[in-house]
């Protein structure tokens, strides 16, 4: 269906323009990785969850929750078990002592990538990309910013498949891809080579399909659709941008000790 | 102004914006394989960034290595990830690879008997260097700063001494002397992507980032070292070794690939060189 014949999201949170809801990503992205102690993360991670809640989002959030684990269990381990001069032992097990300000700075750093990554996931669960590269191609971005993202955003999928297509088929040919480190680092080469040449190849027939569509016409584009803006949300896009990095440098210089 | 707007102008031609998204494809496709599927201690996410790089420059290399990163936290449609606050070390890594492409770095440089042997000892030199640098840094000895985990000497030489091996391998069997300069590239870009990467790896994450290198950050910490210095400690360990194959990955696939294709990105004369040179490659025919 052409773009401008979708409907036009609704809701409390979906309804939001695009590029306030790319805003709101990155308030919480600033928020949550540069505000020092917990309030920073707490709040961003408790907006957050009101975000989803609110779009009907929040099954779908707790996956990107679970992609998280491998790096919130390194975070645990490595902070309470090996934290810098450290020396409030929660318990002594032979070689091993967690300590309580290992534990904190761990839960602390924990909250961060959780805060952060649920940030991004519910921008990325409630907004439709086109809509967003239309947007910000409307605000001068430019025809070439839209096309690389989104571009980008097609070719994965793709080359996730001609990847997975590429393993079996060497599979097939007797790769090995579970055996031990050596035997898995072999099995790069048989798998970057046909993936990535494959997709180099295409370069040169795209370049002369753009150019023979115009794409370096000057002048912009008519875009039909048109998303509803409103001077409420203009004005809360730049509050909440100019607000967060004001608050991160309050945090950063140590002015504000929030807890 | 008119020149500045030029030289960017250059870099963003029709080509180059077409190439940036399978680059950018390529970055997080094959960076999630090794490091999900095949759960290998290296990254890999960066052979589509230098490629742009060393093809059409700094900018475009800078902005295709920011990009991958963003795309890949925002829109995460191969799982979740925590890559989007190393956008700045993909863009230094880029803007570093376009240097490289203006250098000429990654021109095949056909060579025989001393003209091969000489580059090829001038990398195992440098490499000899780096590691016994990295045999030295305080992060790895100095007890006020680092600590002494013993195994990451023996490391640090069976590395240093498997990489020489593998570069003047590589250069004598392709007869290329520009093997040499292509390690020395990727062992620079690798040691400022660690410096780059420690200071936001310790103050986002913890010091960690979920990965296998994190067993090296815990060694480094057991032997004392702070947050940021065992960050720092395992980025020197693991990024000149990343950033070397993936410029190697990157000189292979550019040997591969014709000279008519190479010859219209902005830096392709660069790759190709001039005929009268002497050390050029082969012109296709037209």
């Amino acid at each position: 269906m052409p773009d401008f014949a979708r409907r036009i999201p609704v809701g409390r949170y979906r309804g939001l323009h695009p590029v306030t809801k790319a805003i709101l990503a990155m308030v919480g992205a600033i928020v949550a990785l540069g505000v020092r102690g917990w309030t920073g993360p707490a709040v961003v991670l408790a907006a957050v969850v009101l975000s989803g809640a609110l779009a009907g989002v929040l099954r779908r959030m707790a996956l990107f929750a679970l992609a998280t684990i491998p790096l919130v269990v390194s975070i645990l381990l490595v902070n309470t078990f090996l934290y810098p001069n450290a020396r409030d032992a929660i318990v002594t097990v032979g070689p091993l002592s967690p300590t309580w300000t290992g534990a904190t700075a761990a839960l602390q750093a924990t909250m961060r990538v959780v805060a952060f990554g649920m940030s991004a996931a519910v921008f990325a669960l409630t907004t439709p990309i086109d809509d967003l590269l239309t947007e910000l191609e409307r605000r001068g971005l430019g025809r070439r910013g839209a096309f690389v993202v989104g571009s980008a955003l097609g070719a994965i999928p793709r080359m996730v498949e001609r990847a997975r297509e590429v393993v079996d088929a060497q599979r097939a040919r007797g790769l090995d891809t579970e055996g031990g480190p050596w035997r898995r680092f072999k099995g790069l080469v048989p798998l970057l080579g046909p993936v990535i040449l494959g997709a180099l190849g295409e370069v040169e027939e795209r370049t002369m399909a753009l150019e023979a569509r115009a794409f370096t016409a000057p002048g912009r584009r008519t875009l039909l659709r048109r998303l509803p803006d409103s001077r409420r949300q203009q004005l809360a896009r730049w509050l909440l941008l100019l607000g967060s990095i004001c608050l991160v440098v309050v945090s950063l210089s140590g002015v504000v000790k929030l807890p | 102004m008119g020149l500045l707007r030029r030289w960017v102008a250059r870099q963003f031609t029709t080509r180059v914006i077409v190439l940036m998204p399978v680059a950018i494809a390529i970055n997080i496709v094959l960076g999630y394989t090794v490091q999900s599927v095949l759960k290998l201690p290296i990254y890999v996410d960066s052979i589509g960034t230098i490629l742009v790089g060393v093809l059409a420059g700094p900018l475009a290399g800078a902005l295709t290595g920011i990009l991958s990163n963003l795309i890949w936290q925002y829109a995460p449609i191969i799982g979740g990830s925590n890559i989007g606050p190393f956008a700045v070390t993909a863009g230094v890594i880029g803007f570093m690879a376009g240097i490289w492409g203006y250098l000429g770095v990654f021109r095949s440089r056909p060579a025989t008997g001393l003209r091969l042997a000489v580059p090829a000892a001038i990398a195992v030199a440098v490499i000899a260097v780096l590691a016994a640098r990295m045999y030295t840094i305080p992060q790895y000895t100095d007890p006020n700063v680092g600590g002494y985990p013993s195994w990451v000497y023996a490391a640090i030489v069976a590395i240093g001494v498997v990489a020489a091996v593998a570069v003047a391998g590589f250069i004598y069997v392709r007869r290329d002397a520009a093997g040499a300069w292509v390690a020395v590239a990727g062992a620079l870009t690798g040691i400022v992507a660690a410096i780059v990467s420690a200071p936001i790896a310790a103050v986002v994450y913890g010091g960690v980032t979920g990965s296998g290198t994190d067993v090296i950050v815990a060694a480094l910490r057991q032997g004392g070292a702070d947050v940021y210095n065992s960050s720092l400690g395992q980025g020197l360990f693991s990024d000149p070794i990343d950033k070397t194959i993936t410029c190697f990955v990157v000189f292979v696939i550019l040997s591969g690939m014709s000279t008519r294709f190479l010859a219209r990105f902005p830096l392709g004369e660069r790759l190709i060189g001039r005929a009268e040179d002497g050390d050029s490659r082969p012109r296709d025919a037209v």
